[in-house]
């Protein structure tokens, strides 16, 4: 039950960089896998993440000390089926425009694995603020892992960016493909652990 | 057992405080998100006739809805049609029972107004009282016949069928002759960046003015889009010499539909889809229309 010691830019970039949701975390790898095949459904996707994430983190942060351990995950999951409700319904009548683009992502959240288990790992044993810039360093990591995921599916798959053609051509159709998703991701993972090595070794010549 | 007690209220209780969060954002939301919807759907009706923000629809331009249910009374089935009829200077509906195989079984006045017939509670009550209770009554589809100065425009047909992953919800915009004057897709669940390419322009536009003698027998080909074709079906309007789109479109007036590459059964599906949907309603239209001209029902369009 330790409390988190780290400011809040640092837990901002934890999120973004060290415990990526989807690089370093590898959870909610579903919607990593099956959405990520255009920069937009990456966006799309990644915005809405955000949004509930910080909006469940609040939530469960500022009610932690009524919910009783045994039923916190069942909690959980209300907590962010209550959020997507809200948020659905909310861009459904008051922003139609964005409601068209984004409501079939929104609907999708539910059942993700990295806002439940940052629920459990983090708003649950600290105060408010710390929350919430956990939450919002979680959501814009999912958001920039499924924009790197959708910029390199889309090149490679489609021959275009955010629907602009660059290649001219579908240079691999196979990366649009489900399968595909497994290889980026994999790809990915890899570049971030590389990365950590060499930071480490850095980090152990200065020491 | 205190400890189950406890866990079981606090379950409860998370369980009505969320209920009444959602149940209160629903009533908050529930006006505004119909309206939207319904303003949605018109703003795809109009825009399949060639209706837009640049062009508005003429005052003269009246849409009127056909609904059909099938009526099952003591064991045997019709079809009931509900429609706009004159009454006095005002429209009124009424309710046509046909025969399965289109013989005219009986017509009843109801007391719904345009207004009215649009809610679907409206309708069942409507129909309820004209058949007086005796037999049971299911919502089969709805037709929207689009009239300007009493003749007819367009018809305008919403419509649902299997697609690859789930049901694909399109709008099908037909001329008198059955010619398709366009094509919408409302609601899909394709896979992203594959089939759910049915909604774009260079797909969804193929659809566009094949004649009701090609579509009987209209087919999906495996080859790459023409990148001349891929042009027009992409144009917007005023940003291409009308003469060369009016070329383009001739030649390949007669060809049947491109695959989407790498989506074949999803393009397979819209276009089956189409056919039926514009088959069964030629069918069923012409079967009205007989019926509505034998008798000499005052029908609005």
């Amino acid at each position: 039950m330790a409390r988190t010691k780290k400011t809040n830019p640092q837990l901002f970039f934890n999120g973004l960089l060290a415990e990526n949701p989807i690089f370093r975390l590898a959870l909610s790898m579903c919607p990593a896998v099956g959405i990520s095949t255009s920069v937009m459904n990456g966006i799309m996707l990644g915005v809405a993440v955000l949004f509930v994430q910080v909006c469940s983190s609040c939530t469960i942060s500022a009610i932690k000390s009524f919910i009783h351990p045994r039923i916190r995950i069942p909690t959980y999951t209300l907590t962010i089926a209550t959020w997507v409700t809200v948020i659905d319904l909310v861009l459904a009548a008051y922003l139609p425009a964005a409601y068209k683009e984004m409501g079939i992502f929104v609907k999708l959240i539910v059942a993700f694995a990295i806002i439940t288990m940052r629920l459990e790992m983090f708003a649950a044993k600290n105060p408010l603020v710390p929350s919430f810039w956990d939450g919002l360093g979680m959501g814009f990591g999912f958001l920039f892992g499924m924009v790197t995921l959708g910029a390199i599916r889309e090149i490679l798959g489609s021959g275009t960016f955010l629907g602009f053609s660059v290649v001219g051509e579908k240079p691999l159709l196979f990366f649009i493909l489900p399968a595909a998703g497994f290889f980026t991701v994999g790809f990915m993972m890899a570049i971030f652990n590389y990365t950590d090595l060499l930071f480490k070794k850095l980090r152990e010549k200065k020491g | 057992m205190k400890q189950i007690l406890r866990i079981t209220i606090g379950l409860i209780v998370s369980c009505l405080i969320a209920g009444t969060i959602m149940g209160g954002a629903y009533v908050f939301t529930a006006k505004a998100k119909k309206y939207n919807e319904q303003l949605k759907e018109e703003e795809t009706m109009l825009g399949l006739l060639g209706y837009g923000k640049a062009n508005p629809a003429p005052p003269a331009l009246k849409l009127y809805s056909v609904y059909r249910y099938v009526v099952d009374e003591k064991g045997s089935k019709y079809l009931g049609y509900l429609l706009p009829v004159k009454k006095g200077g005002a429209i009124d509906y009424a309710v046509l029972l046909l025969t399965l195989d289109g013989k005219f079984y009986a017509y009843h006045e109801v007391k719904l107004g345009l207004e009215q017939a649009t809610d679907p509670t409206e309708r069942e009550k409507a129909l309820e009282g004209a058949l007086k209770g005796s037999a049971s009554f299911v919502y089969a589809d709805e037709t929207i016949v689009a009239c300007m100065d009493g003749k007819r425009l367009a018809y305008l047909l919403p419509g649902r069928f299997q697609g690859f992953k789930t049901f694909i919800r399109v709008m099908l915009a037909l001329n008198p002759g059955f010619d398709i004057l366009g094509l919408d897709i409302l609601e899909q669940e394709e896979d992203p960046g594959l089939g759910g390419d049915i909604v774009q322009p260079f797909f969804k536009n193929q659809f566009k003015d094949k004649t009701f003698d090609k579509i009987k027998d209209l087919d999906v080909v495996k080859e790459p889009l023409p990148e001349e074709y891929r042009k027009v079906l992409e144009a917007k309007s005023g940003s291409m010499p009308e003469k060369e789109i009016q070329s383009v479109e001739e030649k390949y007036k007669e060809k049947d539909i491109y695959a989407l590459t790498g989506a074949t059964i999803s393009s397979r599906a819209v276009t089956t889809g189409v056919k039926d949907m514009v088959k069964r309603f030629a069918y069923r239209i012409g079967v009205l229309d007989h019926v509505v001209a034998s008798r000499d029902i005052p029908v609005g369009f």
